[in-house]
């Protein structure tokens, strides 16, 4: 009997700590050479797509041919990891894209047209950064003098918002080293871009991580969103709406846009833990919907995310 | 001759108690100075990875005690205060981003700001404590110095945030 006591006090003192010890989903980040670095290094290729033509950043040359952005990625790398944020490689990452043959998919749609996505999305939803880190410098030369003007963004995939930002000139120096240069920008710069970085997380942990979400409704769906579901004369969408500030941080949520066949919310606040204590992201909101739909309406759905801040739920079956 | 040895020991000990009682004091009101954040801090260069490169302008009636006070000084502007950037030095933020952190934390900061406390780990001088001549200004009774300092702003946030005192850009995940 004793046993059993002492068995169940260890189970009960375990369930507790695992419950205490929970964290929320660590959003990942992953440093680009922002555009115009790209234009301005001639990293770009110009494609003629069906008499428009669209200029695709070839970040594979860009890492296999410049040192400094080597260096700067490395460098903000290096820092971020000392910071308890390691950051997705993006050189590593393009590689297992090329291993997966993903690029020649990319370089058939482009070169097909009708593209929906450029590249760059696509590289997004194969690595998944919830963070965007965008790089860029460039050298000013005055005389014997130089200087680097630097600059950091941060945007969140999820919603595209920018979320950190930090940049400048340095001093004008004589003969130093360029490496030595980028390195002392990079210095100057990360302390201040991390300080918005943190606020933007406790920000995500006072009012939820925001959000995306996307409710769409297949062809052969047995219910539209516009198709009234009681004597009141409440629409599907209604109740989804209701359903989403039910399910929010205080509520919050924007309808951007709807119509009978799509919802879009946009600046969803979802709680960081879900009701069990477990990490909460996109995708186990659209999974907690489409579970709601099918309870309540006996409708399939599919539900599907992009990294923690872009979800869908599809009305009406499930995807191929 | 014994008389006159007798009178100038206890005069030494006499003048030797009332000038450390004085530095003390001195000391002491350079303490309230910082608390009560009358000091000025500003970016010199970018310091090696993780360090600041500060000067810091601090007030008293004894210089020795203003350039002593200058490493307090610093490193308390580095967690509470933020430096001042000026052309081509970027400033920096605080690393405490509670503004009544000082407060609510008090006996923490009281043993960490005490003389030979820790705050000494973090700040080491620069150009061997040399003070440049433009650095030392009399105004009024007070003497306003600035000290060219390198405060290890990696080390001392890391271990602010081992002692719970701030939070690191991972907590919470």
């Amino acid at each position: 009997m004793k046993n059993i006591y002492f068995f169940l006090s260890v189970i009960l003192v375990l369930a507790f700590s695992l419950n205490g010890f929970s964290q929320a989903a660590k959003p990942s980040i992953m440093v680009f050479p922002a555009n115009i670095w790209m234009t301005t290094n001639d990293y770009v290729t110009t494609l003629d797509n069906q008499g428009t033509s669209t200029q695709i950043m070839d970040y594979q040359k860009a890492l296999n041919n410049n040192q400094e952005l080597y260096s700067v990625i490395n460098k903000i790398g290096g820092l971020m990891k000392d910071r308890g944020f390691p950051l997705e490689d993006l050189a590593q990452k393009l590689k297992d894209i090329k291993d997966a043959n993903a690029l020649d998919n990319m370089a058939q749609n482009t070169e097909g047209g009708g593209v929906a996505e450029s590249p760059r999305d696509k590289l997004l939803k194969t690595a998944r950064p919830d963070i965007v880190l965008e790089v860029t410098w460039s050298i000013n030369t005055r005389g014997p003098f130089k200087s680097i003007t630097f600059d950091l963004k941060g945007l969140d995939a999820g919603t595209n918002k920018q979320v950190a930002s930090a940049g400048g000139t340095g001093q004008e120096v004589m003969g130093a080293p360029l490496p030595v240069m980028l390195e002392t920008a990079v210095l100057d710069q990360l302390d201040n871009f991390n300080a918005q970085l943190m606020t933007h997380f406790q920000d995500m942990f006072d009012n939820g991580r925001e959000v995306s979400l996307n409710v769409k409704v297949w062809d052969n769906s047995p219910k539209k969103l516009n198709d009234e579901i009681n004597a009141d004369g409440d629409e599907l969408k209604d109740d989804i709406k209701k359903w989403v500030k039910d399910n929010t941080v205080k509520g919050r949520y924007t309808l951007a846009s709807s119509s009978p066949n799509m919802m879009n919310f946009t600046q969803v606040r979802i709680p960081i833990y879900g009701e069990d204590g477990a990490a909460f992201d996109a995708d186990a909101f659209a999974t907690k919907l489409r579970k709601y739909l099918r309870k309540s309406y006996q409708l399939p759905a599919a539900s599907s995310a992009i990294g923690l801040g872009k979800a869908e739920v599809i009305i009406g079956g499930k995807s191929q | 001759m014994k008389k006159q040895f007798k009178f100038l020991l206890i005069f030494s000990v006499i003048t030797s108690l009332f000038s450390s009682n004085i530095f003390a004091q001195a000391s002491k009101k350079a303490d309230i100075d910082t608390r009560e954040w009358r000091y000025e801090i500003e970016a010199v260069n970018t310091g090696v990875t993780g360090t600041y490169l500060v000067k810091a302008w601090s007030y008293s009636k004894k210089p020795d005690v203003a350039i002593e006070q200058a490493k307090k000084n610093a490193v308390h502007g580095v967690i509470f205060k933020g430096i001042t950037g000026h052309s081509g030095v970027s400033g920096q933020g605080p690393l405490a981003t509670n503004p009544n952190i000082e407060q609510e934390k008090k006996d923490f900061f009281d043993a960490f700001f005490a003389d030979g406390g820790k705050y000494m780990k973090f700040v080491s001088s620069s150009n061997d404590g040399a003070i440049e001549a433009e650095d030392i200004m009399k105004i009024g009774k007070e003497y306003k110095v600035g000290v060219i300092l390198s405060v290890n702003a990696a080390l001392l946030r890391k271990d602010l945030e081992s002692a719970g005192i701030i939070k690191s850009l991972s907590s919470g995940f």
